[in-house]
């Protein structure tokens, strides 16, 4: 026998849930159609069938605490199949939202992603910010450079006196590009790190209550062996592939991930080019790395891009602000940067600029609001797929 | 009647083809019969040829060689003139063709080794049809001494009033009986009802008061309130109630048959037949005998019978587990009445109930069985009354757990809005417990969607109680018939009232009574109005059948009833007990009295007599005993190896039809069986069986509708009778030396007539296969 559970409905849940794009938790019942038609759902207690179940029953903590949620690609063929109207793709997106921002912390900040009114605040203390820096970096050259040979280090970074050259860097340091954003990179991890041993828990937890799992002890080891089998998986789209009715969402989702992969790998480059061999930018358009980080800014706009229209043109499907918003951002960073890079190699000085502040204002959005934002899948998709690959859930 | 014969025979759809017709005609003039043939009898000329003997008086008994009398009814119907129809075709040509039975050769048609089944077939079916004709009289209706054409609806809850306001719309004079102090019924106790129109998402008030208004505006209904029905005795058309006030004891209470405990003595015996009578009469003292007319009755000419339900009594059931005693646990009808006086609070301390679960069956062991009389209403219910949580507090939480949720029809729209609330919620599951747990309940299931073990939170945990119909433990109509005063068979039907509501709604097994509303199955308001209206449209149907003399269903228009040639009568009672109507009284002396309105005319009575003194105008014991005797038998002395030959008595209701499929679907079955329709078989008597036999046919087979808890049969018992009464054939036969064998009994639905020849040739092969009957040729 199984324990007893106290199931304890949670109507603002429920309120919730409808209020991310829901609305049709209620409408299920229980034929199992959903769980049938998924291609990825495993066959030992299979979603979504039980996550509706949960779902319309307003049971909160079953539903955020369970790597199931995760495991879901959002396919839509339960959405399109349902003999009830139903969409239990969307309930599940709709319980992610809520799972994610359950688990992130500063729980306001969470709220405030979440919310189109605080857009404008999101928006604006970055763009603040980056003005402020971008004044220093202008204006005040010769303080910075006292400043820094206090610690003995060299301010500029720009290529000093070759006129024809046009260098971001000499509208906004490099040094504050990176004390801006390697920072925020370790705030946003560290909130990851311990949101993940609360999540790993909690899913372990659930899994054992639910019997999805043979394993009874968490082993951080096997975990992250389960992760490294997992990972080239989730390169190759190997899930998302297996989806018949968004099937064609896999290609620019790829997109999108490679162009990121791809342009963390010539920052990183760059990054080590310019710290350790003192090499400032803007490189040759003939460098590889350049062609690397051309090729991944293209396929960025373009992955970006396609998403937005699939969103516009499927009807069917619901999008909220959640979604317009990492969309929005994703295709801000891609295409700002691409715009930076094109006016400076159209000698657009000040046109150059313009779009590098609204690079970096997409990027600071990007980066800060990774775990409060949609973009946090990418964390705790990876775990819960990670975890049932340790869990042997099949 | 002065009778004149004729005989027409159609020679189209096949069968002058198939015939001899030259030989056929022969049938009829070697009688001194005329005969007429046409090759299209039943075009305008076929037809005005056969008025035209008809005018001049040349004919008034005819037998028409055609089409089955299923077909051309209103074809061939001639007024005042008795019509017999021979099936030729379907009955006939159809199933027997040519290519299977050759047309013999002249010479073949000499010796003594050819004959011409089919012809015989033929043959027989003119003869058979002609004897009948001869046999046979002209129905006179029958009239009663009085008539009244008021309608008396028992009961005044929603489906009484329903009904009353269906029957006084066409102008009949309505007399409503309400036991309580005032009309409305369970309904007019409600909070709500139950959605009744589109989009079915919004609970409706209960429409009980309008109806009582709408009443008042009818001068032709009468409301009587705190009243009941002491008896009903009589027929349709002029019964004789007495009234009276609920309680109350009177000379005209109707008798109760003695319980049956009481038919046995001391030691367990049965009593003899007069000791039980007297036993009968101590046990109803002082009340009248059901012959005895109540002077003061009201004469009615029908009667509604709208008597509804009351909520069960769920203390009397062993249901410790879910926690009975407890205040907070209650039943949907105690919920009901709590949410209509207000919003919902606890009993035990009237705080606000905010946590309600609804639990739809008792979830003990492995039955997933509701509680008793529950059904789709207490589903519904159970909605309703969710609604009503999430209606008062907004914080509300109703969950439901049930092993059925039954929302048919419009209603799963009801559902579907239910389950879209925020705060309703739902599971299949199996309630292990209710306990008391702090301030409030908690309850404990298994089995449910959530999980193999579920615990909920309650304030209030209410019970789906069913709705008892009335007739559970009470007669209501209270019949002054000798067979008893309630219905006879409502224990197949779960005691609720009697009613074969599939085939035949409304219709009881008492003629003249028609019940209607949840006193039949579990109904909703909107459903319960519904019944009503068609209850009403029967009641008006019987007042204007029975006026006219005319058998009300389902022999819709029959003329004929039963008579008795009474100096014969034994006095058995054997018709007063099997008449599945109880249409029959009989006196001190066992006397039956007809009371020919409740009669169905199915000849169950002509069936059961011993004596055969029951016969109908155009159906007698001797009519089709002719019938039988007509059927050629050929012996060796015609043949060398003669044809068997076989009876087969089969049911006009059912079988009959299926026989004609059979035809119409050209199937071929042995053509040395000889079909004669029957009433019922109920009606047929074991005489002619064993006619059969002793002119020397070799087996008999009885083809009637299914009998048992599940029957078919259009008059309820009578193919059960047919079997019984073959079943005691079987001593008879062995004293002639005749083998049990060659009378059978099979029962066949009207759609089973793809298994008929089958039934028919294995029959007949395993006649053949004890050879010929010995007394062929004697």
């Amino acid at each position: 026998m199984t324990e007893t559970y106290l199931a304890q409905p949670d109507l603002e849940f429920i309120a919730r849930v409808r209020g991310l794009g829901g609305d049709t938790l209620k409408k299920c019942y229980q034929c199992a159609t959903c769980s049938v038609a998924c291609p990825i759902a495993p066959e030992n207690s299979p979603f979504p069938r039980k996550e509706m179940i949960a779902a319309s029953w307003g049971l909160k903590d079953r539903l955020i605490k369970s790597a199931d949620i995760w495991l879901c690609h959002n396919c839509g063929d339960c959405t399109d199949l349902c003999p009830r109207g139903a969409a239990p793709g969307d309930v599940l997106a709709a319980v992610r939202s809520a799972a994610i921002t359950e688990y992130a912390q500063p729980k306001a900040l969470a709220k405030a992603v979440n919310d189109p009114k605080k857009l404008p605040w999101l928006l604006g203390i970055p763009a603040i910010w980056i003005a402020i820096l971008a004044y220093i970096t202008m204006a005040h050259e010769d303080v910075m450079t006292k400043l820094f040979n206090v610690f003995g280090i060299a301010w500029s970074h720009a290529h000093d006196g070759a006129e024809h050259v046009i260098a971001q860097a000499d509208f906004f340091s490099t040094w504050f590009v990176d004390l801006t954003f390697v920072p925020l990179a370790g705030a946003v991890v560290i909130i990851f790190a311990l949101t993940l041993k609360r999540f790993l828990t909690d899913i372990h937890e659930n899994a054992v209550m639910e019997g999805k799992t043979d394993k009874k002890n968490l082993d951080y080891k096997a975990l992250l062996q389960a992760m490294g089998r997992v990972i080239p998986r989730i390169l190759k789209h190997e899930k998302f592939n297996e989806c018949e009715t968004n099937k064609e969402r896999a290609t620019p989702h790829m997109m999108v991930l490679f162009s990121f992969i791809g342009l963390a790998i010539v920052t990183g480059i760059f990054f080590i080019v310019l710290y350790v061999f003192q090499t400032p930018g803007p490189y040759s358009q003939l460098n590889p790395v350049k062609w690397l980080a051309n090729i991944a800014g293209v396929a960025l706009v373009i992955g970006a891009g396609l998403m937005i229209k699939s969103r516009l043109d499927d009807k069917e499907q619901v999008t909220t602000y959640k979604d317009w918003y990492i969309l929005g951002i994703v295709f801000s960073v891609g295409l700002t940067g691409m715009l930076t890079e094109m006016a400076r190699l159209a000698h657009l000085e000040w046109t150059s600029y313009g779009f590098y502040y609204l690079h970096l204002i997409a990027i600071f959005n990007l980066f800060a609001f990774l775990p409060y934002s949609k973009m946090a899948h990418l964390v705790y998709r990876t775990t819960a797929m990670a975890y049932a690959e340790y869990a042997n859930r099949k | 009647m002065d009778k004149k014969y004729g005989v027409y025979i159609c020679t189209g759809c096949g069968i002058g083809d198939t015939l001899d017709m030259e030989d056929l005609v022969g049938v009829p003039e070697e009688e001194g019969v005329n005969c007429t043939t046409h090759p299209f009898l039943c075009s305008k000329e076929g037809v005005a040829l056969i008025q035209k003997d008809v005018d001049e008086e040349k004919v008034n008994a005819m037998v028409i060689g055609a089409c089955s009398r299923r077909v051309n009814f209103d074809v061939f119907r001639f007024d005042n003139c008795i019509v017999e129809r021979v099936n030729l075709r379907e009955g006939v040509v159809w199933p027997h063709s040519r290519e299977t039975y050759p047309a013999l050769t002249e010479e073949q048609k000499e010796d003594e080794e050819h004959f011409d089944r089919i012809q015989m077939k033929a043959q027989d079916y003119i003869k058979m049809g002609m004897i009948r004709v001869e046999k046979v009289k002209l129905p006179a209706p029958y009239k009663t001494e009085s008539f009244s054409k008021k309608i008396l609806v028992l009961g005044g809850g929603v489906t009484g009033m329903a009904a009353a306001l269906d029957a006084a719309k066409t102008g009949y004079d309505v007399t409503i009986v309400e036991k309580t102090a005032a009309l409305g019924g369970y309904a007019a106790k409600l909070r709500n009802q139950m959605p009744v129109s589109a989009p079915f998402e919004t609970l409706q008030t209960p429409v009980a008061d309008s109806m009582i208004q709408e009443i008042q505006g009818y001068p032709n209904i009468d409301v009587r309130t705190s009243c009941e029905v002491a008896r009903i005795a009589g027929q349709p058309g002029e019964f004789t109630v007495t009234f009276k006030k609920p309680g109350e004891r009177i000379p005209f209470d109707v008798p109760f048959p003695l319980p049956e405990e009481m038919l046995v003595d001391e030691n367990g015996k049965e009593l003899d037949p007069e000791a039980a009578h007297a036993k009968f009469l101590e046990y109803n003292e002082g009340r009248k005998d059901i012959l005895n007319l109540d002077p003061e009755g009201e004469l009615y000419g029908a009667v509604i019978l709208a008597a509804g339900w009351r909520p069960a009594d769920m203390s009397k059931e062993n249901y410790d587990h879910l926690g009975l005693d407890l205040p907070d646990v209650v039943t949907n009808h105690e919920f009901e009445m709590i949410a209509a006086k207000g919003k919902i609070v606890r009993p035990s301390d009237g705080k606000e109930a905010k946590n309600v679960v609804f639990i739809q069956s008792p979830g003990k062991d492995d039955d997933d069985a509701d509680f008793g009389y529950a059904g789709s209403v207490t589903s519904q219910v159970a909605l309703k009354q969710a609604r009503y949580v999430t209606e008062d507090y907004a914080d509300g939480k109703a969950y439901v757990i049930y092993q059925h949720m039954r929302t048919p029809g419009l209603q799963e729209y009801f559902y579907k809005s239910m389950q879209q609330e925020d705060g309703v919620f739902m599971t299949k599951g199996a309630v292990t417990g209710v306990e008391s747990q702090g301030d409030g309940l908690a309850v404990t299931a298994v089995n449910t969607l959530l999980g193999e073990n579920l615990a909920l939170k309650a304030d209030m945990v209410v019970l789906a109680g069913g709705m008892v119909p009335a007739t559970k433990d009470d007669p209501v109509v209270n019949l002054a018939y000798r067979q008893g005063p309630g219905f006879r068979d409502n224990d197949i039907f779960g005691q609720y009232a009697d009613s074969n509501y599939i085939c035949f709604p409304y219709e009881t097994q008492r003629t003249g009574i028609y019940a209607a509303g949840a006193i039949r199955r579990a109904m909703t308001i909107e459903e319960s109005i519904e019944d009503a209206a068609g209850a009403a449209l029967k009641a008006i149907q019987c007042i204007e059948s029975a006026n006219r003399g005319m058998s009300v269903h389902p022999r819709s228009g029959d003329m004929t009833f039963p008579e008795f040639f009474f100096q014969r009568c034994t006095q058995c009672k054997r018709c007063t007990v099997e008449c599945p109507f109880g249409a029959l009284d009989d006196d001190a002396k066992g006397t039956p009295k007809v009371n020919p309105t409740r009669c169905r005319r199915c000849g169950t009575c002509m069936g059961a007599c011993p004596e055969r003194i029951i016969s109908f105008a155009d159906y007698t014991i001797d009519s089709i005993g002719s019938q039988v005797k007509a059927i050629g038998v050929p012996s060796e002395d015609d043949f060398d190896e003669p044809p068997l030959r076989f009876l087969a008595l089969i049911c006009e209701n059912d079988a009959f039809p299926a026989l004609d499929m059979v035809g119409l679907n050209r199937i071929d079955y042995s053509p040395d069986v000889r079909f004669i329709p029957v009433r019922c078989l109920g009606s047929v008597n074991t005489i002619w069986i064993k006619d059969a036999l002793a002119q020397g046919m070799d087996g008999v087979i009885l083809i009637g509708c299914k009998h048992g808890d599940d029957y078919q049969c259009h008059f309820v018992k009578g193919s059960e009778l047919a079997e019984v009464r073959v079943k005691k054939i079987g001593d008879a036969l062995a004293s002639l030396a005749l083998e049990e064998e060659r009378v059978a009994f099979v029962e066949v639905a009207i759609d089973e007539y793809d298994k008929l020849p089958k039934i028919i040739n294995d029959f007949v092969e395993e006649v053949d296969a004890l050879g010929p009957n010995p007394f062929k040729g004697f």
